[in-house]
């Protein structure tokens, strides 16, 4: 929180908070924040171009869900 | 440059490709104008011939690339590509602002410190080896790196790229979005390697976290601050609030998360001016 004092009493609280999802701000994309996705989806029905994850060796590839994306063109 | 095939696939106008290199899938998305044209995978072709340089020159594998010869004493920096002073300059840079928790020196097995630049190389060299695709024109592209993505759309009306963040406790299932235009999206975690992730300091796996994700507008610190914040274990959310990030999500080791917006992101807001004007009050 922040207070401004003004002859010694407490005239004005701020408060500290997110910025505001609006339009704008989306389109700007500065303030983007990870959305939760509450129960665990597939990549499929999330709609997701590209996955962010733990690195992925070469080994790995095949069994991941970036795999999945690239070869099924999600 | 190999001569392999690179696979391409194409949907809803989206074309994709991926081939292996310096031991991970590089993957990629293209839209609009270059997507499939010649020109468009000439690009590609570019970013993997950059990116093989790349590995021949800092991979710490091969006990003949640079890197290796250079901390064996055979090679001077000066007799280096110049491309080595810019890296190891990020990565003193890296180890100074996370307070030593990240080190492109690490602590090997005989107590010596062996010098391995690739928490810094990877994000560096993909936002670097990115250029060629920015350059095309009217196109938007999505290009990851073993799972640390970067983004662009030629402009603003363009739907943003959707990023999914894999659950580090199930690596086949998502555990955030987030939607990105021009910006990086780079996660560190042990998920497919194991515990490899060490606090510099200690040399010992950080603990209490499972994954960080730092969504930021450079791949190049991106990258560093998800490994930087991973290696400090709990203090992770903490300190990427100081950080010159857009946002953060942290995976804590007991499943739980935190989402992190920077201080210097957040603004001061007065509660009462969202307030209705009280009855019976002018105006």
């Amino acid at each position: 929180m922040q207070l401004t004092v003004s002859g010694g009493k407490i005239t004005k609280v701020d408060v500290l908070q997110y910025p505001n999802g609006n339009g704008r701000d989306a389109e700007i994309n500065s303030y983007a924040l990870p959305i939760l996705v509450r129960d665990t989806v597939s990549a499929q029905s999330a709609n997701i171009d590209m996955v962010s994850g733990a690195t992925v060796t070469s080994d790995g590839y095949l069994q991941s869900l970036q795999s999945a994306l690239d070869q099924a063109g999600i | 440059m190999s001569g392999a095939p690179t696979a391409e696939r194409a949907d809803h106008g989206v074309r994709r490709y991926v081939e292996q290199v310096m031991g991970m899938p590089i993957s990629l998305a293209l839209r609009g104008r270059h997507a499939g044209t010649r020109t468009g995978r000439d690009a590609w072709r570019a970013v993997l011939a950059q990116l093989r340089e790349v590995d021949r020159i800092f991979s710490t594998y091969r006990e003949d690339s640079v890197i290796r010869r250079l901390d064996l004493g055979q090679l001077t920096l000066e007799q280096c590509p110049a491309v080595v002073a810019e890296v190891l300059q990020l990565g003193r840079a890296a180890e100074e602002q996370s307070g030593g928790a990240f080190s492109i020196r690490l602590p090997a097995a005989d107590e010596s410190r062996r010098l391995d630049p690739s928490g810094v190389v990877k994000g560096w060299a993909t936002q670097r080896a990115s250029e060629f695709l920015a350059a095309l024109d009217a196109t938007d592209f999505s290009l990851s790196a073993g799972g640390d993505v970067l983004c662009h759309t030629a402009d603003q009306d363009r739907p943003a790229w959707r990023i999914g963040i894999e659950d580090p406790h199930d690596p086949n299932a998502l555990i955030a979005v987030v939607p990105v235009r021009d910006g990086a999206v780079a996660t560190s975690g042990t998920a497919h390697r194991g515990q490899h992730l060490l606090d510099a300091r200690t040399g010992r796996p950080s603990v209490g976290v499972a994954s960080v994700t730092v969504i930021a507008e450079s791949l190049t610190w991106a990258d560093i601050d998800a490994t930087a914040a991973f290696a400090q274990g709990r203090d992770a959310a903490r300190w990427l609030q100081d950080r010159p990030i857009r946002s953060a999500l942290v995976v804590w080791a007991d499943g739980t998360t935190s989402r992190v917006v920077p201080r210097s992101r957040m603004v001061w807001t007065d509660p009462s001016s969202a307030l209705p004007p009280r009855a019976g009050r002018a105006g």
